[in-house]
C-alpha cells in the first residue's frame, strides 16, 4: 500500500509578481525518492523554497498537503518540525554563531515539536560528532560560527550533517551537487543514501544526470515553464543526458 | 565642594547656571542628538544615603561597593594599589556635566596603581532610588604608575522603584604613565527613565596601553564619552562599545581620541542593537596632530534596527594633520539578515529564538575582543 506523504495539487506560486510556479501537480510516497530535472529557469528552485515557506514566495492557488495536514498554514519553523527539510544550494554564512550552538538549538526545537526530552550538551555533542565523522567534519569545523569561511564541499556536508542530526521525513535536495568535485559528491550522496530506510521520501533537484548516479531516484520528472511536462524512471535522466531540455522548453 | 540642601529639588540646568556654568542645549552641536531636554526635564534631589548593594560579579575580584553615590564598604586592602576617598576635585576641563560633579562632587576615590594588580577592581554602584528623583555626583582619580598594570570594571545596577528618573553624574580622570597598561570595563544597567552621563577623561604617556569596552543597557538617556590622549610615542587606546535597547532610550557613545605623538595606535569597534522608539548615537572623532606621524586610528561603528521608529545618529569626524598615517573609519546599519533569519527557521528555530541568537552574535563579536576571559564570559552571559 502507497501511502502518500507529500500531495501538490494545481500549486500556483509567484516571486516579485511574477509567475513561476504554475498548475504543478505531484504527489511522493513515504520512501519514494523523486527527481526533478529542468532547465535553468524553470522554478526548481524556487518550488523548493515555496515548499519550505521562504518569505516572498506567494502560493497564489492550489494546495500541499503533508502527511495529511495543510503545509502551506504552517510558518517557515512549523513545517521543519513536521520533518521537511531542505538541503540548500547556497547555505548562508552566520559569523557569530558556533555551529554547534546552532545544530543544537534546532535539534532540541525538532524534538521539543515531537515531545521528546531535549537533549543535554553531552548528548548533543556526542550524537554530531558521530554524525560528523562520517561525514568528515571534525570538531574544528564544528567549533567555528555556520558555513563561516567553509568550502562549497564543506558547505555540502554540513547539510548534509543537519539532515542526518535532524532526521526529517521528507528532504528536498537543491542542486546538492553544484560547486562539489567527485568525492564530495560520493560523500554527501553517501550521507543522503544513509538516510533512505523504505519511509523517509526525498526531492532530488539536479540539472545533471551525474548526481542520479550515487542517489538513483524511482522516479525522474522533467520541470519546464513552471510543471512537469514529463515523468518516467530513472532512465529518462539518461536520455536527457543525451538529448537535453530543448524539446520540453519548445513545447511551450 | 558646594552644599546642597537636601530635600531640595534643583533644577539641574537652573543649578548649572547659577553656579557659572552653561550646560548645553539641544542646539549645542556636541550634543543636540542626545535629548538633552528628557535629561533636564526633571528636578532632582540629592541622593538620601543607601546601604544596599549591587549583585555580585562573577568573577574573583576586589569589590568596593557604592550606593546612591557615597562609599557603603570598606575599602579593600588591595596589595600594589593604595585607594583613598575623596571629596573634592578641581575640574581642568570645559566639561559642563564634568564642572558640575567637581562642583558638586558627592563624593569620589583615588586609586593609584603601583604595579600588576593580581585581580580586577570592580566598582559596583548601585542605586535604590528610594521613591526620590535623586542625584549624585561620582569621581574617580585613577593613576597607573609606570609599568603597572590593572583590571578596572564599573558595574551600575539599581533596585527598588524601576520608574523613578534619577541622575548618576560621573567622572573618571585616568592617567596612565609610561609603559603601564590599563583595562577599563564598564556595564550600565540602570533603571529605565534613569539618566547617566559619564566622561572619562585619559592621558596615555608613551607604550602604554589602555582597553575600554563599554556595554550599555538600561537608562533613559545615558551617555559614555571618552576622551583620550596619546601623549607619547607607542602609546594604544582600544576603545570598544555595544549597546542593546527596545524600549525609547537613547544610548550615546562619544568618543575624542587625540594622537599627539608619532607611533601612536587607536581603535574603535562600536556596535549597537535597537528596538522600539530607541535611539543609538555615536560620535567618534579622531584627532591627528602635525606632528604625530608613523600614526594608525581606526573606527568602525555597526548598528542593527529592529524597528521603523528605531533610530541611529552616526557622526565619525577624522582631523588629519599629519602625513604617513593609517586612518580609517567606517559606519554601517541594517535589519537582522533576512536570509540568515530564514535558513535557521528552515531547520526549526522558532523566529524570536533565531532573531535572539543572530543579535546575541552580533554583539558577541566585539565582546570577543576583551582579553580578559573571565570578563569576556562575564559580558557575554549580560546579552
Amino acid at each position: 500500500m502507497n501511502t502518500p506523504l507529500l500531495e501538490i495539487e494545481d500549486l500556483c506560486a509567484e516571486v516579485c509578481g511574477k509567475q513561476i510556479i504554475k498548475d504543478f501537480n505531484l504527489t511522493i510516497n513515504e520512501g519514494e525518492v523523486h527527481a526533478i530535472m529542468g532547465p535553468n529557469g524553470a522554478g526548481k528552485s524556487t518550488l523548493s523554497y515555496v515548499l519550505c515557506g521562504k518569505p516572498g514566495y506567494a502560493v497564489t492557488s492550489g494546495s500541499v498537503r503533508f502527511k495529511g495536514k495543510d503545509l502551506l498554514a504552517m510558518s517557515v519553523e512549523e513545517r521543519a518540525r513536521e520533518g521537511v527539510f531542505l538541503i540548500m544550494q547556497y547555505p548562508v554564512e552566520i559569523p557569530g554563531v558556533p555551529t554547534t550552538t546552532f545544530l543544537k538549538h534546532a535539534v532540541n526545537a525538532v524534538r521539543k515539536h515531537q515531545g521528546l526530552p531535549e537533549l543535554d550538551t553531552m548528548e548533543f555533542l556526542k550524537m554530531v560528532r558521530e554524525e560528523g565523522r562520517l561525514l568528515g567534519i571534525d570538531n574544528e569545523m564544528l567549533k567555528r560560527p555556520i558555513n563561516v569561511g567553509f568550502s562549497g564541499g564543506e558547505k555540502k556536508r554540513m547539510e548534509t550533517l543537519e539532515m542526518s542530526i535532524l532526521k526529517p521525513d521528507f528532504a528536498i535536495l537543491d542542486e546538492a551537487d553544484s560547486g562539489l568535485d567527485i568525492d564530495a559528491l560520493k560523500v554527501v550522496a553517501e550521507g543522503v543514501n544513509r538516510l533512505r530506510d523504505g519511509k523517509r521520501s526525498m526531492l532530488v533537484i539536479t540539472h545533471y544526470q551525474r548526481l542520479l548516479n550515487y542517489i538513483v531516484p524511482d522516479f525522474v520528472h522533467v520541470f519546464a515553464d513552471g510543471h512537469i511536462v514529463r515523468s518516467g524512471n530513472k532512465d529518462l535522466a539518461l536520455e536527457l543526458e543525451q538529448n537535453g531540455y530543448a524539446e520540453f522548453v519548445k513545447e511551450k | 565642594m558646594t552644599n546642597l540642601v537636601p530635600n531640595i529639588a534643583y533644577d539641574y540646568a537652573e543649578l548649572a547656571k547659577v553656579s557659572g556654568i552653561e550646560l548645553p542645549t539641544p542646539k549645542t552641536e556636541a550634543w543636540k542628538y542626545t535629548r538633552l531636554r528628557d535629561l533636564l526635564d526633571c528636578p532632582y534631589t540629592l541622593c538620601t544615603p543607601s546601604s544596599a548593594t549591587g549583585p555580585e560579579l562573577p568573577l574573583k575580584a576586589d569589590v568596593i561597593h557604592i550606593s546612591n553615590g557615597r562609599l557603603v564598604s570598606a575599602l579593600p586592602q588591595v596589595a600594589g594599589a593604595e585607594i583613598t576617598v575623596i571629596d573634592h576635585v578641581e575640574e581642568k576641563t570645559h566639561h559642563p556635566f564634568a564642572q558640575m560633579n567637581a562642583l558638586y562632587l558627592t563624593q569620589g576615590l583615588q586609586i593609584t596603581i603601583r604595579r600588576k594588580l593580581s585581580r580586577p577592581l570592580v566598582l559596583n554602584y548601585h542605586m535604590s532610588p528610594n521613591g526620590e528623583n535623586g542625584f549624585y555626583h561620582w569621581r574617580n582619580i585613577i593613576n597607573c604608575e609606570k609599568d603597572s598594570s590593572a583590571a578596572i570594571i564599573e558595574q551600575f545596577t539599581y533596585e527598588g522603584e524601576v520608574k523613578s528618573c534619577y541622575l548618576a553624574n560621573l567622572v573618571n580622570d585616568i592617567n596612565i604613565q609610561a609603559g603601564a597598561s590599563l583595562q577599563h570595563y564598564k556595564y550600565q544597567n540602570e533603571a529605565f527613565k534613569a539618566n547617566h552621563v559619564a566622561l572619562h577623561e585619559i592621558t596615555i604617556a608613551a607604550d602604554g596601553k589602555y582597553e575600554s569596552f563599554c556595554l550599555q543597557k538600561g537608562a533613559n538617556i545615558a551617555r559614555n564619552e571618552t576622551e583620550i590622549s596619546l601623549n607619547g610615542e607607542g602609546a594604544e587606546a582600544v576603545v570598544n562599545a555595544a549597546y542593546m535597547m527596545n524600549g525609547w532610550a537613547t544610548l550615546d557613545t562619544t568618543t575624542n581620541v587625540y594622537h599627539y605623538q608619532p607611533h601612536t595606535k587607536s581603535s574603535q569597534l562600536v556596535k549597537g542593537v535597537v528596538g522600539g522608539t530607541a535611539k543609538g548615537v555615536f560620535q567618534g572623532r579622531i584627532h591627528i596632530a602635525p606632528n604625530a606621524v608613523c600614526t594608525s586610528g581606526t573606527q568602525l561603528h555597526k548598528a542593527m534596527v529592529l524597528s521603523d521608529d528605531a533610530e541611529i545618529d552616526v557622526k565619525p569626524e577624522l582631523e588629519i594633520f599629519a602625513d604617513d598615517v593609517k586612518c580609517s573609519h567606517g559606519a554601517a546599519s541594517g535589519e537582522i539578515d533576512k536570509e540568515q533569519l530564514f535558513y535557521m527557521r528552515s531547520r526549526g528555530i522558532g523566529e524570536e529564538e533565531a532573531k535572539t541568537l543572530l543579535i546575541d552574535a552580533y554583539v558577541t563579536d566585539v565582546i570577543n575582543h576583551i582579553t580578559d576571559s573571565s570578563v569576556r564570559e562575564w559580558f557575554k552571559s549580560l546579552i
